[in-house]
């Protein structure tokens, strides 16, 4: 009974806390402190510190900082405008056109920054005007632009899978792997979207550019192959095994050094912005990491997390109706909060869930990443939505109906993740084994 | 006993009730309050720089010693303890960029109810502001005590991880009186000794107070200007 009673404490508490406005790694925090004192004799204060302290002196979570370093490097560099320039003439080949610059570029970005807010700047600040000068059609660009940005939530490096990653102890190398084959997948659907809008909707289609040879293609696209270069050379080094995902992360921060050197576009200006705003962000995810870190030690205390497991065993639900359940649940909640938030908020609970079930906590890492991407572009909060809105001026109803495809093809993407466990899987478990 | 009294009043009260009467006076003597917090709120801007400009000092630390640990592994060299100090920096990097963030708007919040109207969007500011100032002040106290037991128990490293004894005696030096000082030199020995806890833990307790201090300057300066310092916050 009284786990009853301490959940709805916890349940009431965290709401309240949360919706007035508390930052959420305070807001954690106070829940946590409530529940500790209401149902347990221990010190909170000093259990409190124990755990953020090891929390956060952690060698897996350098990883978070260096990543985030990497795309503010390269965020700050010339590489959306080139993006644009380089992308354009081979995209021109494709049904659709320009449009899939959107999906590409998204791509590339997500593969060098784990945000999808920055993915979203980055690509959107020259694909949007663009796309608009050549007369495509504005559902079609600000859709396909809130859509893919979440691709950067998916494929490495990936801010919410490191989070998830420490939050459950997994290996953070494995966890980006598997989500290389689901994002391009993802990516993919996101394209067939722009083909079918192409054959579809042919009076919408505008009118072709003049067309380029190869060798001016390659000279356009001459700032891109760097880039690519450098993506390859970070995930390729922790599937290889040669490198840990921190020291693939200092890889990572050293290659964009070098290109935007290479590019003139990095000064001391520059050099200390990407500094300073890379550390924010990161402290931004160690005070959530710390608030979830006290408060998965509370909930462990009070048993609420085992006789929740319990519970939902007992209904005997197949591996299938349980995501089917979770999918809902954290749709539900993306509503109101951040990918980061929801998955250290739910994880102390969910985790013992899924292992009871027998799901594989990996492909569980893949799965949660592509419900909370969902949660970026669906009303009343969601992240990618305000950044499209300080961008482009439109209403956040307008950008959010022109993302509905995208979400579709999300939980489209859910399915076929369920009927094919691999393509999160097959990558991690055929990867060598990472020294120390 | 976590309460003992500090200068007859117990420690609770200092933490808690005296920066909210502050908050509560200031809020009564707008004009005045604001006249002699002003030089206060400049020094303060410039500490939480600061403070941040030291958390990404301790990220380009992660990144060289990642770096060398690196090359060491390739060069078949062992690097002791490289991953103990990579996880200390990452900790100084957090915890000092604690308030910096909060005051450039880094930090995340669910704002539905603070967008909802002009009314609800100052109280409940204030409100939010209140608890957090709370939450953080209490994650300071107990952040402190934790590193004065570290130092009390001679807590030290579950790791490889060494640190020269004079840099630990560097620090002893700020917090005994100079009498003692030649003693304290005289029996430092150049040796490498296991890292004890409380050196990175030292971080902390700087960066939760700062953190601390960040909230309720805000809450005070948004009760006396009617907003707070906090920049750029996408809400």
């Amino acid at each position: 009974m009284t786990e009853i009673y301490a959940t709805i404490i916890f349940l009431v508490v965290l709401f309240g806390l949360l919706g007035s406005s508390v930052w959420v790694g305070l807001a954690l925090m106070g829940v946590a402190w409530v529940g500790l004192e209401l149902f347990t004799s221990r010190p909170a204060g000093d259990a409190m510190i124990t755990t953020i302290w090891t929390g956060a002196s952690s060698w897996t979570l350098t990883a978070l900082p260096l990543f985030i370093w990497m795309g503010e490097i390269l965020y700050r560099t010339r590489l959306s405008q080139d993006m644009f320039r380089g992308l354009a003439p081979w995209m021109r080949l494709l049904p659709g056109g320009l449009l899939h610059t959107n999906i590409f570029g998204c791509t590339i970005f997500a593969a060098v920054s784990g945000s999808s807010a920055a993915t979203l700047t980055t690509v959107g600040k020259m694909s949007i005007p663009e796309l608009r000068r050549r007369g495509y059609p504005e559902y079609m660009i600000i859709g396909t632009l809130a859509g893919a940005a979440t691709l950067g939530l998916m494929i490495p490096p990936s801010l919410t899978l490191i989070v998830y990653g420490v939050t459950i102890n997994e290996s953070i190398s494995k966890l980006f792997l598997a989500g290389v084959i689901p994002g391009l997948v993802l990516a993919t659907l996101f394209m067939s979207y722009i083909v079918a809008w192409h054959f579809v909707k042919k009076s919408e289609r505008p009118e072709a550019d003049k067309s380029m040879s190869f060798g001016e293609m390659f000279a356009e696209s001459r700032f891109l192959i760097p880039v690519l270069v450098l993506v390859f050379a970070v995930i390729g080094s922790m599937y290889f095994g040669w490198a840990t995902a921190t020291e693939a992360a200092a890889v990572g921060v050293i290659g964009a050094l070098v290109l935007a050197t290479s590019q003139g576009s990095l000064n001391l200006s520059t050099f200390y912005e990407s500094l300073m705003g890379a550390t924010r962000t990161s402290a931004m995810i160690a005070l959530i990491l710390m608030g979830a870190a006290f408060l998965s030690l509370a909930m462990g205390f009070t048993g609420i997390p085992r006789a929740l497991a319990t519970f939902i065993d007992g209904f005997e639900l197949s591996p299938i109706a349980l995501i089917a359940m979770l999918t809902v649940f954290y749709i539900i909640l993306g509503m109101f909060l951040d990918g980061i938030s929801s998955v250290v908020l739910t994880m102390a609970i969910v985790e013992p869930m899924i292992r009871q079930a027998g799901i594989d906590v990996i492909w569980f890492g893949i799965f949660i990443v592509i419900v909370v991407e969902m949660a970026q572009v669906t009303p009343p909060i969601g992240f990618n939505l305000f950044v499209l809105q300080g961008m482009t001026t439109h209403e956040i109803s307008y950008i959010a109906k022109t993302a509905i495809p995208m979400v579709l093809l999300m939980v489209l993407m859910v399915v076929i993740m369920v009927i094919w466990p691999e393509l999160a899987t097959w990558l991690p478990d055929n990867m060598r084994s990472t020294p120390g | 006993m976590d309460w003992k009294p500090f200068i007859g009043l117990p420690l609770w009260f200092w933490l808690f009730v005296l920066p909210t009467l502050l908050t509560i006076a200031s809020w009564v003597l707008k004009e005045k309050a604001r006249k002699i917090l002003t030089p206060i709120w400049r020094f303060l801007n410039v500490l939480y720089t600061t403070s941040g400009i030291i958390a990404a000092f301790f990220m380009v630390i992660i990144l060289l010693l990642i770096v060398a640990q690196m090359i060491a592994r390739w060069s078949g060299v062992t690097f002791h303890g490289s991953t103990e100090f990579a996880g200390y920096a990452m900790a100084a990097t957090s915890f000092f960029a604690l308030a910096h963030a909060l005051n450039r708007g880094a930090h995340i919040r669910v704002s539905i109810l603070l967008n909802l109207n002009n009314f609800t969007k100052r109280w409940v500011d204030i409100f939010a502001l209140f608890v957090a100032a709370i939450i953080a002040t209490y994650f300071a106290r107990y952040a402190i005590k934790a590193n004065i037991f570290s130092e009390m128990l001679n807590d030290r490293t579950q790791g490889q991880d060494t640190v020269p004894e004079w840099l630990l005696t560097l620090f002893e030096t700020l917090v005994t009186s100079p009498t003692q000082w030649a003693v304290l030199w005289s029996q430092t020995s150049s040796d490498m000794v296991y890292t004890p806890l409380w050196l990175p833990q030292i971080p902390m307790s700087i960066g939760t107070t700062l953190l601390a201090i960040a909230l309720w300057d805000n809450l005070i300066r948004f009760v006396v200007l009617d907003k707070s310092n906090i920049k750029g916050e996408m809400v």
